[in-house]
């Protein structure tokens, strides 16, 4: 058995750890309330957005559009796939940015010319430490996601697009589902896939006549750039929110773990110094026999 | 006089959903006015005004909204933007430095994406501007 010492020592280490991690539990618990507030703020447009973006790719006739996947025949064989990873800053946020790397790696594996652009300082170290090449000029923070910032991400992206350098935008980020499941989810960003759409329809059903003003071609000019800056800000916020609950739960059960330590320390503890002091009784009275059986 | 159903959603709240008499978007050559039993139509909506009248008022309620789209289908609006305030939430001196701002950037040196980036922060602070001025 430990000495008393040892034991002690190691119940202040662990209670040091424990303040901390109570400290960090109660930071990311504040902060998640300030970011639940803003995901239910944005879900009905995020979740709008994408549902009218859907109508619109099923309505939409048939035009050649640089957003579009049957611009694909002009692009080149070998297709650059762009990969939009959201990670967090930190660390210690239990599986999240575990789940969120995983998939982009199984991802580029599949891909043709993989290139990656890394949102959150955590991620881009995962991958420079890999010697995996990421954007370098792609330098954002994930904390407190903006509306400026979404445009300015999604500037970029469409930039190169539109140069031809990249040929398919993917986004990996993590959706909140409720307060205890989280999921990450790659969503495809560009180009815009109308096909599928058409297979869905049963036969039968003729589809309801859709307007464009002024035409279709100008309103997908103008509506893509919108969508896309949309839906990242959109993946974002999802990924903030998640990003903090996750922090939330991990400090949360590091606490409770902590606090089961010192509790089986502490019966340690008595143990041992039970131990010691009915030693020294037992010394004691052997000692104090051996003296009276000398008279 | 027939309404119809208007949803109009900002990317941080849900600005208005309610029944509405007509309602005038921005559009990028000019106004477009939509009434009940419009067709169906998607359209981009440009950054500026958007006016509508409730059912059974005569006021028009006025928002300045951001760029995005809206949608009419089955006699109901959805409107889609990525900013919507009301003239009073307009914050005057933010918009007017971001004015300046953008202006200063724009007599400098730029990479043609930066240039769309500030000449599109100075639509926006613009819009803003007028939005307010027309306020007072």
């Amino acid at each position: 058995m430990a000495s008393t010492k040892e034991i002690k020592d190691r119940m202040k280490s662990i209670n040091d750890t424990l303040k901390i991690t109570n400290a960090m539990y109660m930071i990311s618990s504040s902060k998640l309330k300030k970011a639940r507030k803003r995901l239910e703020d944005t879900e009905p447009y995020f979740f709008s957005l994408q549902g009218t973006m859907e109508r619109i790719l099923r309505h939409v006739p048939d035009i050649k559009n640089i957003y579009f996947d049957n611009y694909n025949d002009l692009r080149p064989e070998v297709k650059t796939v762009a990969y939009v990873v959201v990670t967090a800053d930190k660390g210690l946020a239990g599986a999240y940015n575990h789940n969120v790397l995983k998939q982009a790696e199984e991802l580029m594996k599949e891909a043709d010319e993989p290139r990656l652009y890394v949102l959150g300082e955590l991620g881009r170290h995962y991958f420079e430490k890999r010697n995996i090449h990421i954007d370098q000029q792609f330098h954002y923070t994930v904390q407190n996601p903006s509306l400026s910032r979404a445009r300015r991400i999604t500037e970029q992206l469409l930039d190169e697009y539109a140069q031809g350098k990249l040929d398919e935008v993917y986004m990996i980020y993590t959706r909140m589902d409720n307060a205890v499941t989280e999921t990450t989810v790659t969503q495809k960003i560009l180009p815009l896939e109308r096909g599928k759409f058409d297979m869905k329809l049963p036969a039968g059903v003729t589809l309801e006549n859709m307007n464009f003003s002024p035409s279709p071609e100008a309103v997908m000019d103008t509506i893509v750039p919108n969508y896309v800056t949309g839906f990242v800000y959109g993946a974002l916020v999802e990924s903030f929110a998640s990003e903090q609950n996750a922090r939330m739960m991990a400090m949360e059960t590091a606490t409770k773990s902590a606090k089961n330590m010192l509790h089986d320390l502490d019966i340690l503890y008595n143990r041992a110094r039970q131990a010691a002091i009915t030693q020294e009784i037992t010394e004691v009275i052997a000692g104090a026999k051996a003296q009276k059986n000398k008279k | 006089m027939s309404s119809f159903f208007l949803k109009l959603i900002a990317t941080d709240k849900v600005y208005y959903q309610g029944r509405v008499r007509s309602v005038v978007l921005p559009e990028t050559d000019g106004q477009h006015e939509i009434l009940a039993h419009h067709e169906n139509l998607i359209m981009a909506v440009k950054g500026g005004w958007v006016k509508f009248q409730k059912e059974g008022e005569d006021t028009w309620e006025e928002v300045i909204v951001g760029c995005g789209m809206a949608q009419v289908a089955n006699n109901r609006v959805m409107v889609l933007v990525e900013t919507a305030e009301s003239p009073e939430e307009i914050d005057v001196r933010r918009a007017s430095e971001a004015k300046e701002r953008a202006e200063e950037q724009l007599r400098q040196d730029q990479s043609i994406r930066e240039y769309y980036h500030t000449q599109a922060s100075l639509a926006r602070a613009m819009e803003r501007l007028k939005a307010s001025n027309k306020n007072l």
